[in-house]
C-alpha cells in the first residue's frame, strides 16, 4: 500500500515567556498507507494536535520534515496542502455567515470557482443533509450541524488526505454517531486516508485501521489494535471505581500475593478536576488478572475485609485504554 | 489575485452585517459632529461663535505714502514748467505731516491702541473716524488725532506687536499666535495709489500692485480662530479702501479739471492762487466722500493668506466651519478604531481556528495578510466617505440648502480618503503586530487613538502645529479644510498620509509576521 503522510524526527520546540523551552513533540516518525484510517491516541496535551498541526503546514516544525503524497511539507507546502483537507477541534466557521457562504469561501482559498464550487458546495450541503439550510447563519446552527458542516468544509477540495483533529468534542451522542460514520464512509466509499487524533480510546478502536498511542509528545506504540493489545498480554482489566477514602499500600500488595492470576494493582486516588473546581474524578483501583472474572471474588472479599468502600466494578477485556495504562502507567483521562 | 479578493470582501462583508459595528462606525460620530456643529455653528445662522482673546502678532513693515508724492504733479506734467509758473510754485510741498500711513492705523486697531496718524486731522488730509461705515468709535471728540477702536476687538483680539514677519510667523507656527498680521511695505501706496499721467494728459491712478497686499498667516491648529481674524482684518482693510478710492477720485476729478481749465485756457494761470488751490486739495474732508466710500465694493484683493485658506470658511455659514474640522477629525478618529480593530480580527480569527483553516489551504500567508489588509482598507474607506456624504446631507439640511461642505473637488476627495484609510489601517497593521496579544491591542489600540486624537485636534481644543502635526488627524484634517474652501495645496499632506501609511504597513506587516507564527 502506498504511503501518504510519512514524518521523520518531526520535533516541536517553544520558548516559555521565562527563558526555558517545552518540548511539545519529542522526534515523531509516522507511516500513514493511503486509504487507511490512522489514530492518533493520547490524553489532552499529549502533543496530538501539535504533530497533526506541523504535519498539515500550521506550525512549522523546530526540526524533521513530513511528506504528503511525497511533497514535503516545508520544501513544497503548496503542493502538499493541495493534497489535504483539514477539519480542527474547533467549529472553524464564520458565525455570521451561512453555511453555503462559508464553504464557498473556504472553496476559493482552495482555487476553487464558479460552478464548480458551487456544485461541490452542493454535494457537500446534500452529503451533511444540510441543504435545506444552507442558507441559515452557522450561529443559529445545534452544536451537532455545525460539527458536520466544519467537517464537510474539509472536504471541499475533494482532497485523498484528510486530518481530523477531535472532531467530536462537546456534541451528544447522535451527532457523534453520525460524525463517526460520515468518516467510516469516507475511507470506505472514497477511499480517503484519515489522521484521526482523539482521546477517546472507544472513537479508536471503532475507526482505526492502526493507531499510535502518544504521550509527552512521544509515539510510545503504534500498530493495529490486535498488535498493541498483544503487547499487554491476554489480561483482564477490573477497575474498581472507590469513594473517597485513604487505601494503604499493604492491601494492594496482599490483592496481589494471595489472588489467583493477579499480576499488577494500579491507583489512582480522588483527584479534582481543576483547581477551581468542587467535582472530583473518584479514585480508581486497576487489577490485572489473567482471569478477572475468576479473581473478583476474592478481591471483594479483601477489599471489603479492609473496609474500602467500592462504588462500582467494571471487568474489561484486553483493549487500547489498558495498552496504554500498561505503557505509562496511568489511564487515558489523566 | 482571486483569493485575496475573497479575503476582502468577506472582511467587508462580516463587518457590515456587524449592527453593533455600524453603530459605531457611523452613528456615533454622525451624532458627535452633528452636536459639535449645532453647538459652535448655531445652526444656519450666519453669526460668529462666540471667542474671546484670539491671539494674533500683528508686523507693521508699511513705509505710508507721502501725498506730494501722491500728487506728484510737477514730475507728472513737466510740460508746466514750460510756462510762466514754477512748478513747484503752482503745488508747493505739503506741510510736514502730511504722510499717510495706513499699516499704522491698522496695526494700532488691532492693538487696540489709539489711533495716531500725522495726516489725518480734520483741517489737513481726512479723518479716518468721519468715514460712514468705519469701524472707529463716532464718538470721539472732534479735532483730536486719537480714534480709539470700537471696543470689540479688545476683547476679541489678544495681539501683540512684532517686528519681523518671519518672527511672527515662527510664533504661529509654534502655536503662540493663531494669526499673525503681517503690513508689508507697500501697504498704503497699495491703498492710495499715486497719479499718472496717460496718453492724452489725462490723470489716472495707478493700479495697485500685489506687493501691497495684508498677509494673514493663519495656524492650521485653530482655523476658526485665525479665520476671525482674517475677517477682522478683511473689514478694517475694506475701510482704508473706501477712504483710498474716494480720495483718488476726488484729487483725480479736481486735478483733471484743473489741467483741462488751463488747457482751455479757462484759467488764466498769473490769476490763479495754486497755493490756496492746493491746501483746499490737502484739506478734503473725507467725511463729505463717506457715502461714496460705503457704495464701492470692497477690495478684498488687498489682503492674502498664507499657510490656511480662509476664503471660502468666510463665506460658508458657521454650521459648514464647524462641520468640517469637526466632522472630518470625527470621521477619521472613529476610522482609527476601525482600522485597529479591524486588523485586530486576526486575533479573533485564530481563536475561532478560521484563520488555520485558511493557512492549511494552498494559500500563500502573505495572500491572506494583504487581503485582511485590503479589505480593512477599503471599510475605512468607505467610512469616511459615508461619513462625510452624510456630514454633507446634515449641513444642508441645518442650513437650509443643499451645501458642498467639502467642496466640489470630489477626485480629491477620494484622493485623501483613500490616503488617510491606507494611513489609518497602516497604523492598525503597526498597532496590532506591536502588541503581543488581543489584550494588549484593546489596551494600546484605544490609547494611541485617543492621543492622535489629543493631538489632531478632534477633541475641540488644538494643541501647537508642532505637536498636531504627529498626529495624522490634523493631516487628514487639514486636507479636508483645504478641500472645503476649494484649495488644493494638500500635497503635502498627501505625501505625509501615503508616507506614514506605507511605513506604519511596512512596519506592522514585518512585526506580525512574528506574532503570525501560529
Amino acid at each position: 500500500m502506498q504511503t501518504m503522510v510519512e514524518t521523520r524526527n518531526l520535533r516541536k520546540t517553544y520558548n516559555r515567556p521565562d527563558g526555558s523551552t517545552i518540548e511539545a513533540v519529542k522526534g515523531v516518525n509516522l507511516e500513514i498507507r493511503q486509504g487507511e484510517i490512522f489514530s492518533l491516541l493520547g490524553p489532552n496535551g499529549a502533543g496530538k494536535t501539535t504533530t497533526i498541526s506541523m504535519i498539515s503546514g500550521l506550525v512549522e516544525p523546530t526540526e524533521g520534515d513530513a511528506t504528503i503524497g511525497g511533497h514535503s511539507i516545508t520544501a513544497e507546502p503548496m503542493a502538499a496542502k493541495r493534497l489535504m483537507g483539514f477539519v480542527p477541534q474547533e467549529i472553524a466557521l464564520y458565525p455570521e455567515l451561512s453555511a453555503r457562504q462559508n464553504l464557498a469561501f473556504f472553496g476559493r482559498m482552495y482555487g476553487l470557482g464558479g460552478k464548480a464550487l458551487n456544485r461541490r458546495v452542493d454535494e457537500l450541503l446534500e452529503f451533511v443533509d444540510l441543504a435545506d439550510r444552507q442558507n441559515d447563519r452557522i450561529d443559529t446552527f445545534s452544536g451537532g450541524m455545525k460539527r458536520r458542516i466544519n467537517l464537510v468544509a474539509g472536504l471541499l477540495n475533494s482532497p485523498p488526505l484528510i486530518y481530523m483533529d477531535e472532531p467530536t468534542v462537546g456534541i451528544d451522542p447522535q451527532s457523534r454517531r453520525r460524525i463517526l460514520d460520515t468518516v467510516k464512509l469516507l475511507r470506505d466509499e472514497q477511499d480517503m486516508t484519515v489522521l484521526y487524533t482523539t482521546h477517546l480510546m472507544e472513537e479508536a478502536q471503532e475507526l482505526s485501521d492502526r493507531v499510535a498511542i502518544i504521550d509527552h509528545g512521544e509515539i510510545i506504540a503504534m500498530g493495529t489494535q490486535d498488535e498493541l493489545t498483544q503487547q499487554v498480554g491476554e489480561e483482564d482489566r477490573l477497575e474498581f471505581t472507590i469513594g473517597e477514602q485513604e487505601i494503604a499500600e499493604t492491601l494492594f500488595e496482599r490483592i496481589q500475593q494471595k489472588t489467583p492470576g493477579v499480576t499488577r494493582v494500579l491507583y489512582n486516588p480522588t483527584e479534582q478536576l481543576s483547581d477551581d473546581s468542587s467535582e472530583s474524578v473518584p479514585a480508581l483501583m486497576t487489577v490485572f488478572a489473567k482471569r478477572g472474572r475468576t479473581a473478583l471474588p476474592q478481591i471483594l472479599q479483601e477489599l471489603d475485609s479492609a473496609g474500602v468502600e467500592i462504588q462500582s466494578v467494571t471487568v474489561r477485556e484486553p483493549d487500547l485504554e489498558a495498552v496504554f495504562l500498561a505503557l505509562t502507567g496511568r489511564a487515558l483521562r489523566d | 489575485m482571486r483569493k485575496i479578493l475573497a479575503v476582502a470582501f468577506k472582511e467587508l462583508y462580516v463587518t457590515f452585517r456587524d449592527r453593533n459595528l455600524i453603530l459605531l462606525m457611523f452613528a456615533t460620530p454622525l451624532v458627535l459632529s452633528t452636536i459639535i456643529g449645532m453647538a459652535f455653528g448655531s445652526g444656519g445662522d450666519s453669526g460668529l461663535p462666540d471667542f474671546a482673546d484670539i491671539t494674533v502678532a500683528v508686523v507693521n513693515l508699511d513705509e505710508g505714502v507721502d501725498l506730494q508724492e501722491t500728487l506728484n504733479l510737477p514730475d507728472q506734467f513737466p510740460n508746466l514748467g514750460a510756462g510762466p509758473t514754477d512748478p513747484a510754485a503752482l503745488l508747493p510741498p505739503l506741510p510736514d505731516g502730511a504722510a499717510l500711513n495706513f499699516g499704522d492705523q491698522l496695526a494700532a486697531i488691532l492693538l487696540s491702541q489709539p489711533v495716531e496718524s500725522p495726516g489725518t486731522t480734520a483741517t489737513q488730509g481726512f479723518d479716518l473716524s468721519e468715514l460712514e461705515c468705519s469701524l472707529l468709535d463716532q464718538s470721539e471728540s472732534a479735532g483730536t488725532t486719537v480714534a480709539a477702536p470700537l471696543g470689540s476687538l479688545d476683547e476679541l483680539l489678544d495681539a501683540t506687536a512684532m517686528d519681523t514677519a518671519d518672527q511672527a510667523r515662527a510664533a504661529v507656527d509654534n502655536g503662540e499666535f493663531a494669526a499673525a498680521v503681517i503690513i508689508p511695505p507697500g501697504f498704503s501706496s497699495h491703498v492710495m495709489p499715486p497719479f499718472a499721467f496717460d496718453a492724452g494728459f489725462i490723470p489716472r491712478v495707478q493700479a495697485a500692485g500685489v506687493e501691497g497686499t495684508v498677509e494673514v498667516y493663519a495656524s492650521g491648529g485653530l482655523p476658526i480662530s485665525a479665520s476671525i481674524v482674517h475677517s477682522v482684518v478683511v473689514g478694517i482693510v475694506n475701510q482704508f479702501v473706501r477712504v483710498g478710492v474716494a480720495l483718488g477720485a476726488t484729487l483725480e476729478t479736481s486735478v483733471e479739471a484743473l489741467v483741462e481749465g488751463i488747457v482751455q485756457g479757462e484759467f488764466d494761470l498769473n490769476a490763479v492762487d495754486l497755493s490756496t488751490l492746493s491746501t483746499d486739495l490737502q484739506d478734503l474732508d473725507a467725511a463729505a466722500l463717506g457715502p461714496l466710500g460705503c457704495l464701492i465694493t470692497p477690495g478684498a484683493n488687498n489682503i492674502s493668506t498664507a499657510q490656511k485658506p480662509l476664503a471660502a470658511i468666510q463665506e460658508a455659514p458657521p454650521f459648514s466651519r464647524i462641520i468640517v474640522p469637526a466632522g472630518a477629525s470625527q470621521a477619521v478618529f472613529f476610522a482609527l478604531f476601525t482600522g485597529v480593530f479591524g486588523i485586530q480580527s486576526i486575533y479573533q480569527e485564530r481563536r475561532n481556528w478560521t484563520l488555520q483553516r485558511m493557512i492549511v489551504s494552498p494559500t500563500p500567508r502573505f495572500f491572506l495578510l494583504i487581503g485582511k489588509l485590503l479589505g480593512n482598507l477599503v471599510i475605512v474607506f468607505l467610512q469616511i466617505l459615508i461619513l462625510l456624504a452624510a456630514l454633507t446631507l446634515i449641513a444642508s439640511l441645518v442650513i437650509g440648502q443643499p451645501t458642498l461642505v467639502w467642496g466640489t473637488n470630489i477626485a480629491a476627495i477620494l484622493v485623501v480618503t483613500l490616503a488617510l484609510s491606507l494611513c489609518v489601517t497602516g497604523l492598525g497593521v503597526f498597532v496590532v503586530g506591536l502588541a503581543k496579544s488581543p489584550e494588549q491591542v484593546n489596551l494600546f489600540g484605544p490609547m494611541i487613538n485617543i492621543s492622535l486624537a489629543v493631538l489632531g485636534g478632534a477633541f475641540g481644543f488644538a494643541l501647537p502645529d508642532q505637536a498636531a502635526r504627529f498626529s495624522l488627524i490634523y493631516w487628514g484634517v487639514d486636507a479636508f479644510t483645504q478641500l472645503a474652501n476649494a484649495q488644493t495645496d494638500f500635497a503635502l499632506n498627501l505625501l505625509v498620509l501615503f508616507g506614514q501609511g506605507i511605513l506604519l504597513f511596512l512596519l506592522g506587516a514585518w512585526l506580525f509576521k512574528r506574532r503570525l507564527d501560529l
